[in-house]
């Protein structure tokens, strides 16, 4: 899959198509990879592709406003959303974006592959197992022993906005019946409960941002957190303070969460931000019926309105009653 | 020599008389106060966030202020109320406190920081074997058991530690509890390893001033604060008041130069607009300012920011990229 991928990158290149493709490249071990961008053909022997390829690329795709060409990325299914909305909410056009789509066989948590092969050196995904290199060893493992939370609540491996596509179309899918799940354990808590769990996770927080930084949907042209007047929130870093920060951010992110899961990958100091906006994606399909990310034809729930918005207005019988 | 077992005993001694602080699993490790020896951790390679928190909190009011009949009356704040103990601090974040001490020692010396500096008994603990993927002090000339900047250091030595005590304040912590300590035998230290030297970036990095590289890294640069945060020896504050004019609080608080509005001026301009011009200070400060003010590297080869960093950027690289690319 990855000579095709090189094959492709180097033609969209080489024909002038595109001006530079945002792949991934090994970081600085085979485990780690890390982003990279393509400018010449020659460059495309550093393009990789593995189960170890976490990252959204979608998120640079905010440097597009920088110049008049196109550009091409690998996307999984999940950030394939994130084009979705981008073309949504007018921060690119469509036609400017090549997508090369791969059938995500899932994708392995660092953490679980080091706790439970140490010295693991490389991993790839044959069916639903993934094998592990460890010195001379493949070892053979379930993907469910290695998998990154999101996977098991994965329902687009594939993305349905591309280009091109990679492979075969038979990806992995488990079921979404858990999806919520994280969320309905917080819901059953006395708010008391709830209110000391978010306080704790929130009181790690360093505010570094890199949960802002990361998100494909952070794209304001001034941050309500770097704005000076008026300056809305300061760096100091109480609870209060951290709870402010997060708090706003997940009401930013009503109607535009895609769970790529980024945000939570890249905290350093382990915030479960995923719980967090998957309590606002579902307030959201509830109420709306409305997933972010889906097709572009969409109108978020936040800039239309329906008279009759079904839920809504069962709500409000509820309340009448 | 202090037997494992009798570790945890000679902590809740040392903690009756100082505020002990140690390595606490809480979500990550974190070096926080402790009550007693049961809430800490031993087997961690190192904290997420480096110590100098400790010594240079994230979040520290300075003073409080108010107005009174036409006179501003300043209450100063800090101070220690005890003396303290860190438990756990690993050879390289050592090391960075002696190049903090540079800093916040230099002609005008920082109380605030000083005085919790010179409140605090350290108790290293040499590194484990082998290290994590991301560390490499080594090649930066330290050694990950040596007892370089702490008072004692322990070194694991399967059912023992082995005990070097290197100051009177040391001697004291160990006589809290001198029965629980007996003699080595000869030739029990471990020796450290040394790496590839990386020093030579230092001489490199000043060529490359103009160098394409810093756009192509800050390409996949995000812009955030964990590099930053997570160095032990980034040091960089903003000050802010909270309050109104009539009354508040001074604060000063982190503050990262890979943050856009770092050196946004009250104009408007800001002299490094683009994230090329602030990778590129980045790593300047850490082998070219730092060490033409200090005549040392300002890395200590800790990895977290390699190991942190949400794009998978890592130092290593960047000092190996440089050594290629620059010339003396």
């Amino acid at each position: 899959m990855e000579q095709e991928l090189r094959e492709i990158v180097r033609k969209l290149l080489e024909e002038g198509a595109i001006e530079y493709f945002i792949g991934y490249a090994e970081g600085f071990e085979p485990l780690h990879t890390t982003p990279c961008f393509i400018e010449r053909g020659e460059q495309v022997q550093a393009l990789v592709w593995s189960p170890l390829c976490p990252y959204n690329l979608a998120r640079y795709l905010h440097q597009m406003k920088d110049g008049a060409g196109k550009v091409g990325l690998v996307v999984k299914g999940c950030d394939a959303r994130a084009i979705v909305e981008l073309v949504k909410g007018n921060q690119i056009q469509r036609e400017r974006v090549v997508v090369v789509g791969i059938p995500c066989q899932g994708q392995v948590d660092l953490a679980k592959l080091e706790d439970a092969f140490e010295g693991a050196e490389m991993v790839e995904g044959k069916g639903d197992t993934f094998l592990v290199t460890v010195g001379e060893k493949v070892h053979s493992v379930e993907k469910e022993r290695l998998l990154r939370e999101k996977c098991f609540s994965c329902r687009h491996p594939i993305s349905f906005e591309y280009d091109f596509v990679l492979g075969e179309m038979s990806p992995l899918v488990y079921g979404s019946e858990s999806e919520f799940a994280m969320v309905e354990e917080l819901e059953r808590l006395p708010v008391e409960e709830r209110r000391a769990f978010w306080r704790a996770q929130f009181e790690r927080c360093i505010r570094c941002y890199a949960c802002r930084d990361i998100c494909y949907a952070c794209y304001c042209q001034e941050c309500i957190f770097e704005s000076k007047a008026p300056r809305w929130l300061e760096k100091t870093t109480t609870p209060l303070d951290n709870q402010t920060y997060h708090l706003i951010r997940a009401w930013h992110m009503v109607g535009r969460c895609i769970d790529c899961g980024e945000c939570e990958r890249v905290c350093p100091v382990g915030i479960p931000l995923r719980r967090l906006y998957k309590k606002v994606e579902k307030e959201v399909e509830q109420l709306f019926d409305y997933r972010a990310g889906m097709r572009v034809e969409d109108l978020p729930p936040l800039v239309t309105f329906a008279a009759e918005e079904p839920a809504l207005s069962s709500r409000q019988d509820r309340s009448e009653r | 020599m202090i037997k494992k077992a009798h570790l945890t005993q000679w902590l809740d001694r040392v903690a009756q008389g100082y505020d002990l602080f140690g390595p606490v699993l809480d979500g990550v490790v974190q070096f926080k106060r402790v009550n007693s020896s049961d809430q800490l951790v031993f087997d961690y390679a190192n904290s997420v966030v480096p110590p100098k928190n400790l010594f240079l909190p994230q979040t520290e009011c300075l003073f409080a202020f108010r107005r009174e009949e036409g006179s501003i009356i300043l209450e100063p704040r800090g101070g220690l109320e005890r003396e303290r103990v860190l438990f756990g601090i690993r050879p390289c974040d050592a090391r960075s406190l002696l190049l903090l001490d540079e800093v916040f020692n230099g002609d005008l010396e920082d109380t605030y920081y000083q005085e919790k500096r010179r409140g605090t008994i350290l108790i290293g603990l040499a590194c484990p074997s082998p290290p994590q993927r991301t560390c490499f002090c080594t090649s930066l000339g330290i050694d990950p058991l040596s007892p370089e900047g702490v008072d004692i250091l322990l070194t694991d030595l399967g059912d023992r530690y082995l005990v070097e005590v290197t100051t009177e304040k040391g001697e004291e912590l160990v006589g809290l509890s001198q029965e629980l300590f007996f003699p080595s035998a000869e030739g029990e230290k471990l020796k450290g390893e040394k790496g590839k030297s990386l020093e030579e970036v230092g001489e490199k990095i000043g060529s490359l001033w103009e160098d394409g590289y810093w756009r192509e890294l800050s390409r996949r640069c995000l812009g955030c604060g964990v590099c930053t945060y997570l160095c032990p020896t980034c040091h960089c504050f903003d000050l802010t008041d909270v309050g109104s004019t009539l009354s508040g609080k001074r604060f000063r608080c982190w503050d990262s130069c890979m943050f856009a509005d770092f050196t946004r001026m009250a104009g408007g301009v800001n002299p490094r607009p683009t994230g090329k011009e602030r990778v590129r200070q980045r790593y300047f400060d850490k082998f070219s300012y730092f060490p033409e003010r200090y005549g040392v590297l300002g890395c200590v080869g800790c990895g977290r920011c390699s190991q942190y960093c949400p794009m998978g950027i890592d130092i290593r690289t960047i000092i190996n990229e440089v050594i290629a690319r620059g010339a003396k």
